[in-house]
Formats: C-alpha cells, structure tokens, sequence
C-alpha cells in the first residue's frame, strides 16, 4: 500500500492506496499535483531510507511526504 | 483461627486495591492514547520515522540532530523548535551561525524539524536562500539542548 504524507495543522494527514489500482492511482496524482501547485514540496524516500525531492508524480513511490513552502522567520 | 479472620478482614481491602489498581491501568492506558493523538506527538513520531538511524539515535539521546548540506556539504544542527532552530556547526562542533526558514503554515515541531532536514540534504541553496540568518546566542543555543519529550 502507497501512502502520501502530508502535513497540516493535526501533524499529518495519511492516504493510503493501491499503487495496483487505475483510479486510486488518478486520485494520488491529481492529490500530488493540487499540493505541488498550493506550493507544498514533495519528498519520496526508498526503501533504503534515501530522501529524493520530485516536482513530478511517481506511481512506484511507495511513502511521498508533502511540506509546506519554506520561508524565512 | 486469627490467620481465617485475618483473610477475612483484608479480603474487602484487598479487593478495594485491585480494583484502585484496575482503575489507574485504565487511566494510563487512555492517557497514553490521547497524548499519542497530539499534533506535537504524531510530528515527533513522522520525524523520527523519517530520520537516519544516527540521527535518531543522536536525536533521541540530545534532543537535536545534525544534516550535511547537499551543496556545500556543511554541518548543520537542528535542534527541537519552530523557529531559530538551525545552527550551522564549525569544525571545532561550535555552533557558527543561525539560519531560519520555516513552513508557511503553522506546524508542530517535529513537522517543522523534518521540513528543515528534508531542505538542507536535498536543496540546501534554496532553503538558505529564502532563509534569515542569525547570530546563535548561548540562551537559544541552552534552550534548544533541551530533551523534547
């Protein structure tokens, strides 16, 4: 199960799918780009733990986490 | 004959204890639930999933944990907070300079801490770019070697 991260205000919000699944992968896609377009980054990390940032959808990312853009304080 | 009406006088007590015991258990127990449903902890608990396993370990033992720049492959020290919390380390293990850059919406801590390491091991220039520097002070440098839970 594929699982997209993002976080908010309660800690995170998890949604899980079906990477198997045509129209849970839609909605994972169209999700990943309604955050990258509101300005959160996404990062993808490998089963070996490595951390990537993508600006496009992967479909095999097994754990995508969304932040919030980073500004100065 | 006293040791049966010894059993008989403490069985109410000990069954009062029990019970207390039962009660305390069951407080425990939903405590632990709702304090592991707080923003704050949920942060924690996604930022420690997401750490490398030295960086837990420092993190767990100190309360902070170190990056290396992607770009300049600099040292970097992200202590527990929300804002003023990344030093850049010397050689000698001093802190050298402050840098803030934060997420655009308000986040807990480990949400925050997690957003600054992702930043610095994956696109260091930028996040220093849109980044204030600071001068590190002894106070903020002491607040933030405090254990975070």
């Amino acid at each position: 199960m594929a699982t997209q991260i993002v976080m908010d205000h309660t800690g995170d919000t998890r949604h899980y799918f079906n990477a198997d699944d045509t129209e849970a992968l839609l909605k994972a896609e169209g999700r990943f780009k309604a955050l990258t377009s509101a300005g959160f980054t996404a990062a993808v990390r490998d089963a070996a733990g490595d951390v990537t940032v993508t600006r496009s959808f992967d479909p095999g990312a097994e754990e995508t986490l969304f932040y919030p853009r980073l500004v100065g304080g | 004959m006293l040791a049966q009406q010894l059993v008989a006088a403490t069985g109410p007590v000990a069954r009062l204890l029990a019970e207390c015991a039962r009660r305390v258990q069951a407080l425990r127990e939903r405590y632990r639930t709702i304090a592991a449903a707080t923003p704050e902890a949920r942060a924690t608990t996604l930022l420690r999933e997401w750490l490398s396993p030295q960086q837990r370990a420092q993190f767990d033992a100190e309360g902070y944990f170190d990056v290396v720049g992607c770009d300049s492959g600099k040292r970097y020290r992200i202590h527990h907070g929300t804002s003023m919390n990344v030093h850049e380390m010397d050689k000698a293990g001093y802190a050298k300079s402050g840098w803030c850059f934060v997420p655009n919406r308000r986040l807990a801590a480990g949400d925050v801490m997690l957003a600054q390491k992702i930043a610095l091991e994956t696109c260091e220039n930028s996040a220093l770019a849109a980044a204030n520097k600071f001068a590190p002070t002894q106070s903020t440098f002491r607040a933030s070697r405090r254990r975070p839970y």
